[in-house]
């Protein structure tokens, strides 16, 4: 049963789309009833891991492994060689990303009740979409991670392109050229290491390149391993996204539509993040420590000046594009510290903007919904028609500052606190984005609730309503609970983080 | 008690939640909630000072989050200055939640306003227990959070948003010196808790130049809540919140966090003779800044205002010059005497609608209760013999001398001089002289509200005792008790002189004003002119804002625009080049299937040609 378990989670989502396939195209409210069901069997099963994890079953028992493609025949040498399985496998960090999938997905698939026309493809595209991020997060091998990965790119194409505000089409074009060149980077990184090897298996892959195992054709020099890494960080990088490879994602946020924006910053940009610790820093550890101060500097420059950027903007979702920008440029300083307290603070920082992110947006998406707008020179006085909806938005903007007591304080210190550490000068710079950030995000919440309300007329019925309080409160009550017990989160991780110090060698 | 001191905080948190919850529907009655439960976190506070009187100090934590091989922990401590802190914050908490109960009366956010003030009181509570300095920075900033929560609480008003966002992004200024300082302190001790860092202090691992550089670093954290020079700004506009709030936030309660801050993490100061000096010399010079500023300015909560940035200063002056006791003690009867002045002034602009002393005046008759109360503070502000004020600025006076530090003992007894003369300038302009408005139109405040600053009038007048030259020093002896090494003496002697010298110019400055505005004998405008220069500087506060608005703001939003415009066009540019290239290569790819054979085959024999001339140039396989 174990085994199977986790194809099972991966591909539940078919059954969602099966039901929506079966739907005519008119019938909008029984569409979004099983749209939104179908999110429902992978989030209990990756509740039912997590249990099983918290039970002390090992993870790795839940790892699958069957034959699926083999090239060439050099079954003399190794039968092993130039085989891709379909491996699946599941460790401390996988199990996060997949609960925060699950979670976010069915919270956007909940919010997508404001989506007004052709249900039936959204909801859809929306289930591919989940299938191909719990495959990311789940792949043992590399062809395997990158089958998934694309699988998420293309109905993000299309979710973007056709359910998107005004110019659409245009951003969704951006999305799949960037999102193309990063892919492009990674599959040629993967041949090449396919090629040399033989072998696509992470846990071998890493076993080879950290421990020097002789391959049979080709062993790799030391320069091409610099490569290789570097290749995987950059196709990462763009995904994440950090400076100078954001623009694509800035227009993302700010078209497309806020329930696929919630997955979109939620889950999708994570997997940069995801990658850079998989593959750059897992299979390269020592190459990946040279590189250490470019990411870090990276990471500074995205943190500054996606901050700076947001102080500017006028339209709340670029406030909160530049604002992600600026996040995961502390996700990057975590990644170069090179120290637990980096790292943990990174992967937590993925978590927490994750949430906050999905939130924000979700946020965004019952405003439109109301106001038809989020200029923030056209809102203000919220706070006295929508006080409900006010203090949420208030309260998820604390987080996003970094407040303690919510899951973003939590990242924000860790990281600091390792890359005090390891690169001081770096760090000291970088701190002035903690008030910056405090600035700009303080700025657009009151421009939006404080005030005069000068903009919406008192309409009957403003407040957050009914099933609305669900994805807000849920969402708050994880950025509330990992800002209080962060051990929650810290538990499941202490495996992988220090199985990665290891590699690159003490803390 | 004090295993169980853990729900001090956790009853206001209660009454937050509750009333977020259902306060809506409770309207008024949730005022009833958020003082039952702050009542409770009092009484349990007062059991806890008093078994702390007799017990040793009591610790507790449990592990919070796993760091690689370190455990940060969570916890609460009970030492003589948390149990002192303790009950001074749920004290004044209380009172002034009783007293709201009348000022804020026909408020439609009754609920929401006690939901925020249990909030605050929550984090205070938190702050001053927490046992080591990751908790401490987690409630600072709850603090902060709360503190702008109701400073904004008239959110439809653009001077309380405004002043709202300053206070939170001027204290974060200071937060990030904290913060830093805290890291820098883990890496070089490899601890938060308190006991372990202050072993490594003394032990001497640590460099004296980074022992220097940390201490200063959470000296700013203290610089920006307790609205010390250059950090002070975001005080003064605080006002916008209501007058309770003031009374206990910025007067009482969070702004001392500061100096708590720094009386905590006194050990590491000590070590450090730079840090110490950085310390006295910002508190002394704060002192008088404010006190100079607060002089001339003509709305009654910002004359408060400064001159509690001002007395600020002096506790900050107390232990740079290594005066613990001093500092401590100042903090308490300060707590006191402001909370007390601050609810007195709100009695009279509850009587009178207006915060502007000049349209004030003659109010002594009418306000029967509120002006000797209002009296009573000034009284032991201006340390007036035998009251609060007079013993623990006396206390600063000797620890200033005794340190040897003259400069800053004189700066110390003009900033004497100073305060009494504003705070009688603030005293007379409103009650003394002609009534300026129909005596009908004023009315003492209720009675629910003059209860409270009864309590707080008393113990302006009684909380001196505990430490004096005269009757002992109970206070200086429990706060240093096993620790004299490092905190110093109970008491500082001094010569007698000191006293009087304190005592004759607060004299003078009560006299002056008296002469300026009482009796007008002296022309009010005798010493500075309305329109001179000087007094142009003090009343616009010597300008600060608009330097920190043409320089720092106007240099930032300078640089976002610079960015915004390259994001714009350069990198602008940068992507229409990625996808132009992207889009050109499909247009020639698109040209090409023209569908006609003939270039077809061209193309195919072109190929061909060149792939033989390659074979021919390069002999054979490419290797």
């Amino acid at each position: 049963m174990n085994a199977y378990l986790l194809s099972l989670l991966v591909f539940s989502p078919l059954l969602g789309i099966l039901m929506v396939a079966l739907m005519p195209k008119n019938e909008e409210r029984t569409i979004k009833q099983f749209g939104f069901f179908g999110t429902l069997p992978p989030l209990f099963l990756s509740f039912f891991l997590c249990s099983q994890h918290y039970s002390g079953v090992a993870l790795s028992s839940f790892n699958i492994k069957l034959d699926w493609i083999r090239f060439g025949n050099l079954e003399m040498y190794d039968p092993k060689l130039f085989t891709v399985n379909f491996e699946l496998g599941l460790d401390g960090l996988s199990l996060i990303f997949i609960l925060l999938t699950t979670i976010i997905s069915s919270l956007a698939a909940m919010a997508s009740i404001y989506i007004k026309q052709g249900w039936k493809g959204y909801y859809l595209l929306f289930l591919i979409l989940e299938i191909g991020m719990l495959g990311v997060f789940t792949a043992e091998n590399l062809i395997l991670f990158f089958i998934f990965f694309e699988m998420t790119l293309i109905p993000a194409f299309f979710l973007i392109g056709r359910w998107g505000f005004l110019e659409r089409e245009k951003a969704s074009y951006h999305f799949l050229i960037y999102n193309g060149i990063g892919s492009a980077i990674l599959l040629v990184a993967i041949l090449i290491l396919f090629a040399r090897t033989g072998t696509t298996n992470i846990a071998a892959l890493t076993q080879m390149m950290t421990m020097g195992g002789v391959s049979l054709f080709a062993p790799i020099s030391s320069s091409m391993k610099y490569g290789l890494c570097l290749a995987f960080v950059i196709a990462f990088a763009i995904k994440l996204p950090v400076f100078p490879f954001h623009s694509w994602m800035v227009r993302v946020h700010a078209e497309a539509p806020p329930a696929i924006v919630m997955i979109h910053a939620g889950v999708l940009l994570k997997i940069g993040a995801y990658g850079i610790i998989r593959f750059g820093m897992g299979i390269f550890p020592e190459q990946y420590k040279s590189l250490a101060f470019g990411i870090v500097l990276m990471g500074v420059i995205s943190f500054l000046y996606g901050a700076l950027l947001a102080l500017v903007q006028t339209d709340f979702k670029l406030v909160l594009a530049y604002s992600s920008i600026s996040h995961m440029g502390i996700v990057m300083m975590g990644l170069g510290a090179l120290n637990e307290a980096g790292l943990q603070g990174a992967i937590f920082q993925v978590i927490s903007h994750g949430l906050i992110a999905a939130m924000l947006f979700f946020l965004v998406g019952a405003l439109t919904e109301r106001s038809g707008t989020v200029m923030l020179p056209k809102l203000g006085g919220l706070a006295k028609s929508m006080p409900v909806f006010s203090g949420f938005m208030l309260a998820c903007g604390l987080a996003s500052l970094g407040l303690p007591g919510m899951s973003g304080f939590i990242s924000e210190f860790m990281v600091f606190l390792g890359l005090f550490k390891s690169q001081p000068v770096l760090a000291a710079i970088s701190v002035i984005g903690l008030v910056l950030t405090a600035v700009y995000i303080l700025r657009a919440v009151m421009l939006m609730t404080f005030g005069k309300n000068d903009s919406l007329v008192e309409k009957e019925k403003l407040d957050l309503e009914g099933w609305e309080f669900i994805p807000a409160l849920v969402l708050l009550g994880l950025i509330l609970l990992i800002g209080v017990f962060p051990n929650l989160l810290g538990g499941p991780l202490q495996g992988t983080i220090e199985a990665m110090m290891l590699a690159l060698g003490g803390r | 008690m004090m295993e169980n001191a853990w729900l001090i905080p956790i009853f206001p948190l209660v009454a937050f939640l509750v009333l977020l919850l259902v306060g809506g529907r409770l309207r008024e009655r949730g005022a009833y909630i958020g003082i039952i439960f702050t009542l409770a976190s009092f009484m349990l506070s007062l059991l806890t000072l008093m078994e702390r009187f007799s017990a040793p100090t009591y610790k507790k934590t449990l592990e919070w989050l796993t760091l690689g091989g370190t455990q940060l922990t969570a916890g609460f401590e009970i030492n003589q200055l948390n149990a002192l802190m303790l009950v001074i914050v749920s004290l004044v908490s209380l009172l002034v939640q009783i007293y709201s109960l009348g000022y804020m009366k026909g408020e439609g956010r009754f609920s929401t306003f006690y939901a925020y003030l249990g909030f605050f009181t929550f984090a205070m509570l938190g702050l001053v227990m927490a046992p080591n300095l990751v908790q401490l920075y987690f409630f600072w900033e709850l603090v902060g959070v709360g503190s702008f929560l109701l400073i904004g609480f008239y959110f439809y008003k653009q001077e309380a948003k405004a002043a709202a966002k300053k206070a939170f992004i001027m204290t974060r200024i200071g937060d990030v010196g904290l913060l830093i300082g805290i890291i820098l302190l883990f890496w070089e001790t490899g601890s938060f808790e308190y006991g372990e860092i202050f072993q490594a202090v003394q032990s001497g691992v640590i460099s004296d130049g980074s022992l220097t550089l940390i201490a200063i670093l959470i000296f700013v954290g203290a610089v920006g809540k307790s609205g010390q020079f250059p950090l002070h700004t975001w005080l003064p506009d605080a006002m916008e919140g209501p007058t309770p709030v003031s009374a206990l936030i910025h007067a009482a309660t969070m702004v001392a966090a500061g100096v708590y801050l720094v009386a905590t993490m006194f050990p590491l100061f000590l070590a450090s003779e730079a840090a110490m000096q950085a310390v006295a010399i910002t508190g002394g010079f704060t002192a008088i800044f404010a006190a100079s500023i607060a002089s001339v300015q003509k709305d009654v909560k910002r004359v408060l205002a400064y001159s509690t940035i001002s007395q600020l200063g002096f506790m900050m002056l107390a232990l740079g010059t290594a005066g613990y006791v001093a500092g401590v003690f100042h903090l308490m009867t300060h707590a006191f005497f402001k909370a007390l002045l601050f609810l007195a002034a709100g009695s009279v602009i509850h009587a009178i609608h207006t915060q502007d002393i000049e349209r004030m005046g003659g109010l002594w008759a009418r306000l029967k209760w509120t002006g000797p109360l209002f009296l009573v503070g000034t009284l032991a502000i201006s340390g007036f013999p035998l009251l609060s004020g007079f013993f623990s600025k006396d206390e600063i006076l000797m620890a200033a001398w005794t340190n040897g530090n003259y400069f800053l003992f004189i700066l110390a007894v003009i900033t004497s001089f100073l305060t009494a003369f504003y705070m009688f300038r603030l005293f007379f302009m409103i009650f003394a002289g002609e009534s300026r408005r129909q005596a009908k139109q004023v009315k003492e405040s209720p009675a629910i509200m003059l209860l409270p600053m009864l309590v707080l009038g008393v113990l302006a007048v009684i909380s001196g005792y505990i430490q004096t030259p005269w009757f002992g020093t109970f206070l200086g002896e429990w706060l240093v008790e096993g620790n004299e090494t490092v905190l110093g003496a109970a008491h500082s002697e001094g010569p007698a002189w000191v006293m009087i010298l304190a005592v004759s110019v607060a004299l003078a400055g009560i006299l002056l004003a008296y002469m300026k505005y009482a009796r007008t004998k002296l022309p009010r405008e005798g010493l500075v002119k309305e329109n001179s220069t000087l007094y142009r500087v003090l009343e616009n506060k010597y300008y600060m804002d608009e330097i920190y608005y043409f320089t720092i703001v106007q240099m930032i939003k300078g640089i976002s625009l610079f960015l915004s415009y390259m994001e714009r066009f350069i990198i602008g540019g940068l992507i229409s080049t990625v996808t132009g290239s992207i889009e050109g290569m499909g247009k020639i790819g698109s040209k090409l299937q023209s569908g006609q054979v003939q270039q077809y085959g061209m193309i195919a024999f072109l190929g061909l040609a060149v792939l033989l001339v390659i074979f021919a140039l390069t002999g054979g396989y490419l290797r």
